[in-house]
């Protein structure tokens, strides 16, 4: 199927495209800026690859540039085609491909932000992380703006989209919620109970964290990627590490992926386990809430026994792992056998409530049409019919020597999303099991001292789906890294979810969706 | 119903009696960074790698301060694979609150 895509799209575009170059499993295809939108149409519907991110770089200072990527995922295969147009450092405008394909949406409005590249003919051209009280022509990743700068504030105002009626009115919630979360304003109108329009604004705590990934060196840059997503940390650390090793060339040691894959499963459990625990929160199902917490506990108290940390952090370095976990076999695979039995049976207890089944059935529907469409990725994904998981399709660390099952449902609505997540708990141990058995011998890390100049993709699934690192090095540092979070692409999923829910569902929906704020406002 | 009261009092009480009986944290555990002032060379290795940026060292009046603080450390340990000397540790210590950000700081030093 790869190389029947490349060939087709060489014949059909063959004066569009300039350059050709493979590295790994990425194919690199620079193409002509007016003919990206055609060559985004057939890949993205001809072909049905799913457009997983985009990004740019400023190479102004090298040939006046700046490059644009559009990353399509072919999962048969485990490959990627990343097609690349030039825009005009003096000239900054390129076609906008939003209007053919949704998903595309915040990552132009984030290219307009962050390098000033104005995607013309953009359906919503707002600000989008800049917010109004940014001055005009102020670029954070652009080479030539220095990670000090203080910029001035300066007035404007953010228009929200507003629907007008009788009877209809608007409720503002947030950016400061109730509980001890992270800030983001949610705009609903309402008309009686159910909402009929929520328009999500957030990027209130933008950190600017790929600014940070370029002012620092490489052996903190994992740390640094291992703070992203607090409770992502294991999946960040190893998409970044595997990118990095990847352009170094080394080959981890089988122990090391065999324990990278133990802590990526740890990390899935104690996230699904949350996530059930809050979903059982929002419907006022304590006993569920609080049995559910309970073992999310376990499982932490399991992680600091095992590495030292409860949010399993500071496990991964380039080249490996820095602790071996060998001697702990035993204790976690006598823990994980309690957990799952006790697991298994609160999920008898949930599914025979009626109270709480009666408020997640149905419940925040996304039809997997709209999931397709915004590329909603993860378990949500999977509730709504979209077969996607990274381990299965561009399988990474000790994944390829396992047996799992990836759990898919249609419904879409909170339900699904509850027993993709039980479902997958119940892998996550198998995939403990199978791993712990099989623990190769010896070395856990090979030394890296120094990384080649040169760019690779990391990838990870994380317990929210998949992370996607993208790399570039110049000098041993980072001259680029771009970071995708699950989560930048399944918020925009949550102003569907809600449409013909009643207010007091929205908790529920966003709980099922588990979106992170600092994963997405990085 | 009946069910969710069985499991209710088979679990019985979960939680633990702290901070009156004290609680330790596992063999292995990130905590508090300490260092052994008589193995320290003054290297400033560790002062180089921390992500956090949390170890310096200053000289005054032929005098060598190496401090830390815990206020902004990540625990990641980088500071203890480095050092050759085996002069800072991670222990098990995690009650790490305050009152001013200068009590936790903590401080070793020579006069050279």
């Amino acid at each position: 199927m790869k190389t029947e895509i490349i060939d087709t799209i060489k014949k059909d575009f063959q004066e569009n495209i300039l350059e050709e170059s493979i590295s790994y499993n990425e194919i690199y295809l620079t193409v002509k800026k007016e003919s990206i939108v055609k060559l985004c149409d057939r890949i993205y519907y001809h072909f049905d690859l799913p457009l997983v991110s985009i990004f740019a770089t400023d190479e102004r200072n090298i040939n006046g540039f700046f490059k644009i990527h559009y990353v399509f995922s072919i999962d048969k295969n485990d490959a990627f085609i990343i097609l690349r147009i030039n825009v005009d450092g003096k000239n900054p405008g390129y076609p906008s491909i939003t209007y053919k394909i949704a998903a595309a949406n915040w990552y132009e409005r984030e290219m307009q932000d962050m390098f000033g590249l104005v995607p013309q003919g953009h359906p919503d051209p707002r600000r989008l992380m800049n917010f109004e009280d940014w001055p005009d022509g102020v670029h954070p990743l652009r080479k030539d703006f220095d990670i000090r700068t203080k910029p001035p504030r300066v007035n404007g105002e953010y228009i929200y989209r507003h629907v007008d009626g009788e009877g209809v009115y608007e409720i503002p919630v947030g950016p400061v919620h109730a509980g001890v979360i992270e800030p983001g304003h949610f705009r609903f109108s309402v008309a009686g109970e159910p909402i009929i329009n929520l328009e999500i604004r957030h990027f209130y705590t933008h950190k600017g964290v790929e600014k940070l990934f370029e002012n620092i060196s490489i052996d903190k840059a994992v740390f640094l990627s291992e703070r992203i997503s607090g409770d992502n940390s294991v999946a960040h650390a190893v998409a970044f590490c595997q990118a990095m090793e990847k352009i170094a060339g080394v080959n981890v040691p089988p122990r090391a992926r065999f324990i990278r894959t133990i802590l990526l499963e740890l990390e899935r459990i104690y996230n699904h386990l949350g996530d059930i625990a809050g979903i059982a929160t929002d419907v006022a199902f304590a006993f569920g809430a609080a049995h559910a917490n309970k073992l999310k506990e376990e499982v932490l108290q399991l992680n600091e026994r095992v590495t030292g940390s409860r949010m399993l952090r500071g496990m991964n370095a380039i080249g490996g792992v820095r602790r071996d976990i060998g001697d702990k076999k035993d204790e976690i695979l006598q823990k994980l056998s309690i957990i799952q039995r006790d697991f298994r049976k609160l999920m008898e207890n949930f599914t025979s409530t009626p109270s709480l089944m009666d408020r997640i059935e149905t419940t925040g529907r996304i039809y997997p049409d709209t999931a397709k469409g915004l590329h909603v990725v993860g378990p949500s994904g999977r509730a709504s019919g979209l077969d996607r998981d990274t381990r299965r399709d561009h399988p990474y660390a000790a994944y390829p020597e396992f047996n799992f099952k990836v759990p898919v449902l249609k419904a879409g609505d909170v339900l699904s999303r509850t027993i993709v997540r039980a479902d997958e708990i119940c892998e996550s141990v198998a995939l403990i099991e199978q791993a712990l058995w099989a623990l190769p011998e010896r070395e856990t890390r090979v030394n890296v001292e120094k990384i080649p100049d040169g760019h690779a993709f990391g990838y990870t699934e994380s317990p929210r789906g998949e992370t996607i690192y993208w790399v570039r090095t110049i000098g041993n540092r980072i001259d680029r890294c771009k970071v995708r979070d699950p989560s930048f692409c399944n918020w925009l999923a949550i102003e569907y979810a809600v449409l013909d829910n009643i207010v007091p569902d929205f908790p529920i929906i966003n709980k099922s969706l588990s979106l992170s704020y600092s994963g997405n406002d990085m | 119903m009946f069910e969710i009261i069985k499991k209710t009092l088979q679990t019985g009480c979960q939680t633990t009696k702290y901070p009156q009986t004290p609680d330790f944290a596992p063999q292995g555990f990130r905590g508090k960074p300490e260092f052994i002032a008589e193995k320290c060379t003054y290297c400033a290795d560790c002062v180089k790698v921390c992500p956090a940026g949390v170890i310096w060292l200053s000289e005054k009046s032929g005098e060598k301060t190496l401090s830390l603080s815990c206020c902004g450390c990540i625990f990641c340990g980088r500071c203890e694979e480095v050092c050759k000397p085996g002069a800072i540790k991670l222990t098990q210590e995690y009650e790490l609150s305050a009152k001013k950000k200068e009590d936790l700081i903590s401080s070793i030093g020579r006069k050279l």
